[in-house]
C-alpha cells in the first residue's frame, strides 16, 4: 500500500511516501528554521505564510522523489493535530484535494501517533510496547499492546521537556533551536551542580519539570549575581542530567511494571545524545530503539507510517469534513 | 485573453465562503455561504457538492480563479492553498483576483468602496468606480484607517463589506491575472507579520 503523508503541525513542510508503513520512497521536509531563528521561537503566522508558500513544491519533489504519480496513491495520511492551528489546515486542505481529486481515501494522523510510528520505519514495533514521547511540546509515557492503540500511562504535570530545554537555552544565550547546543555542550561538562529530580520516587508514570526549570534559573541568576563564572559545559550537563535521570527511571519501572517487549523513545528529544546514552545504558533487560536522527524531528514519513497501521486497523476512512484541531488528544 | 471553457471561482477572505462554476462564459452555479471560521471544514465538501450537483468532478475543471486577499489571513490562505493545489494537480491554469474587486462586484453603484474590516479601526479596502458593470480601479487595495480614509475621500461612494458577488463582472472588466508560476502564488496579505514589524523597530 502507497501511502502519501503530510506534516505541517509546526514549522516544517513535509511530505513523503511510504510503502506498507515501512519503506521510504521519499521523504521531503521545507524546514522554516533560520527564519523562525531570529524570532527565538516559532512565529505563528510566519510559519502558516510559509506553509501556503511552499506546499505545492514540497509535494512536487516528494512524488519526484519517490518515482510514482499521484493515481498510483492508495491512502492519503495527513497530521489532523495537536499543532499550530494555522499551520494544520494548510496540510489538511491539500491532503483534501489530492484526496478529492484522485477519489483515494483520506486519514486524520495523531501527530504523536507519528513520532511513535517513525520507529516502526527502520524495525517493526514488536508489542507490548512502551513508548516515551519526549518534544517541545510532549513527555508522555504510553503503552501500546497492539497496532494503533494507546494507552497512557503518564504525562507531564506541567512543561514539556523540550520546553525546558528551550528555555535553558536561552539563559545560556545559545542560539534557536537550543535543545541540540545544550546537549553538545552537556556531552562535554560534569554534574557539578546537582540539580533536583522532580517526581523521581513518585510510584506514578507523570513528570513535572516547571519546579526543576524555575531552580535552574534562579540558580543561574544567583550566579550572575555575585559575579560567579558559570561554566555553561558543567550547567548543561547538570540540567541535562537531572532531566534524563527522571525520564529513565520512569520509563525502566514502567517497562518492568508492564513487561514491555521493547522500549522505544519518540519526539524531537528522542535525538538528545545523553538521553540516547543513558536509555541505553540503565534499561537492558529490553531491547530500547530510536528512531534514525531524521525521523525524530517532524517528518511527513512518520505520519505515512501510522496513517498505514490505523487505516488497516479501522478500515475507517475520514470524509471531507476533517478538521485540524490543534489540541488533539491521542485516542 | 480567454478563460477555458470549465472554470471554478473560489473565494475566501470574508466571512462568507464564495464558488462558482463558468462554463462557456457563464456562471451555471454557484455558493455564497456564510461559515463564521470554519471555512477549512466546509469548503471542501461545498466544492464537492457544486460539482456533483453539476454533474463533474474536480479533474473536469479546466481553470482556476481565486481571491488572494486582502482579508481574513486564515481564509484567504485556505482558498489560496486549494487553488494552488487543484492547479498543480490538475496542471490548469489559475487566475488571481483581488478580493476585495470581487466584493466590490456586489454592488450596482457608480462609486464604490470595498471594505473588508481589519480590526482596531483599521479596514482593507478598495475604491471602484462602475460602468455598465465593469469595474475600474481607483484606488487599489490598502490597509488603512477607515475614518481617515472617509475623511480623505471627498467624493460621496457606496460602502460595500458583504453581497453576494458577480464574478462574470471581475471578468468583464478583466481584474484578473494569470499565475505564471502556480508554486509561488502566495495570499496578498497587504502587511507583514506583527513579528516582523516588532523587529523592525
Ligand atoms: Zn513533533
Amino acid at each position: 500500500m502507497i501511502v502519501l503523508g503530510i506534516e505541517t503541525s509546526c514549522d516544517e513542510t513535509s511530505v513523503a511516501v511510504v510503502v506498507d508503513g515501512k519503506t521510504v520512497l521519499s521523504n521531503v521536509v521545507l524546514s522554516q528554521i533560520d527564519i523562525h531563528k531570529e524570532y527565538g521561537g516559532v512565529v505563528p503566522e510566519i510559519a502558516s505564510r510559509e506553509h501556503v508558500k511552499g506546499v505545492t513544491l514540497v509535494f512536487d519533489q516528494a512524488i519526484k522523489k519517490a518515482g510514482i504519480s499521484y493515481s498510483d496513491i492508495d491512502l492519503v495520511a495527513v497530521t489532523e493535530g495537536p499543532g499550530l492551528i494555522g499551520s494544520l489546515l494548510i496540510g489538511v486542505s491539500a491532503a483534501k484535494v489530492i484526496a478529492m481529486n484522485y477519489q483515494i481515501p483520506l486519514i486524520g494522523i495523531h501527530h504523536i501517533a507519528g513520532h511513535i510510528y517513525a520507529n516502526n520505519i527502520e524495525r517493526s514495533i514488536e508489542f507490548p510496547c512502551l513508548a516515551l514521547v519526549v518534544s517541545g511540546g510532549h513527555t508522555e509515557l504510553i503503552l501500546m499492546k497492539e497496532h494503533y492503540d494507546f494507552v497512557k500511562l503518564g504525562e507531564t504535570m506541567d512543561d514539556a521537556v523540550g520546553e525546558a530545554y528551550d528555555k535553558i537555552a536561552r539563559i545560556l544565550e545559545l542560539p534557536y533551536p537550543g535543545g541540540p547546543q545544550v546537549d553538545k555542550l552537556a556531552s562535554l561538562g560534569m554534574d557539578i551542580y546537582h540539580f533536583p529530580r522532580p517526581m523521581i520516587d513518585t510510584d506514578d508514570f507523570n513528570f513535572s519539570f516547571s519546579g526543576l526549570k524555575s531552580h535552574v534559573i534562579n540558580f543561574h541568576h544567583n550566579m550572575k549575581q555575585r559575579n560567579l563564572e558559570i561554566d555553561k559545559a558543567n550547567f548543561s550537563r547538570s540540567f541535562q542530567d537531572a532531566v534524563t535521570d527522571v525520564l529513565v527511571r520512569k520509563t525502566k519501572s514502567a517497562a518492568i511494571k508492564y513487561q514491555v517487549k521493547q522500549v522505544i523513545v519518540a519526539g524531537g528529544v528522542a535525538a538528545n545524545r545523553g538521553l540516547r546514552a543513558k536509555m541505553q545504558d540503565q534499561i537492558q533487560f529490553v531491547p530500547v530503539y530510536f528512531p534514525a536522527m531524521q525521523y525524530c524531528t517532524d517528518n511527513a514519513a512518520m505520519i505515512a507510517a501510522a496513517g498505514y497501521f490505523k487505516y488497516n486497523k479501522t478500515q475507517q476512512a475520514d470524509n471531507m469534513y476533517l478538521n485540524a484541531d490543534s489540541r488533539l488528544k491521542l485516542n | 485573453m480567454n478563460l477555458p471553457s470549465k472554470v471554478l471561482a473560489i473565494d475566501t477572505a470574508t466571512k462568507y465562503i464564495y464558488l462558482s462554476l463558468i462554463l462557456d462564459g457563464k456562471v451555471i452555479d454557484s455558493v455564497y455561504q456564510e461559515g463564521s471560521s470554519n471555512h477549512s471544514v466546509t469548503i471542501m465538501p461545498l466544492i464537492e457538492e457544486i460539482l456533483i450537483k453539476n454533474e463533474l468532478v474536480l479533474k473536469d475543471i479546466q481553470g482556476i480563479m481565486v481571491g488572494i486577499g486582502p482579508g481574513s489571513y486564515t481564509g484567504v490562505r485556505i482558498g489560496v492553498a486549494i487553488a494552488k493545489m487543484i492547479g498543480y494537480l490538475n496542471e490548469i491554469l489559475i487566475y488571481s483576483f483581488s478580493s476585495l474587486a470581487l466584493l466590490a462586484t456586489a454592488s450596482d453603484a457608480e462609486n464604490i468602496v470595498a471594505i473588508i474590516d481589519a480590526r482596531r479601526g483599521n479596514a482593507f479596502l478598495a475604491q471602484y468606480e462602475q460602468n455598465s458593470g465593469v469595474l475600474k480601479i481607483k484606488k487599489n487595495d490598502i490597509l488603512m484607517n477607515l475614518d481617515q480614509f472617509r475623511i480623505e475621500t471627498k467624493q460621496p461612494c457606496i460602502e460595500i463589506s458583504e453581497g453576494k458577488p458577480d464574478i462574470l463582472k471581475i471578468i468583464k472588466s478583466k481584474l484578473y491575472q494569470v499565475v505564471s508560476d502556480v508554486h509561488g502564488l502566495t495570499p496578498n496579505y497587504l502587511q507583514i507579520t506583527e513579528a516582523e514589524r516588532n523587529r523592525a523597530l
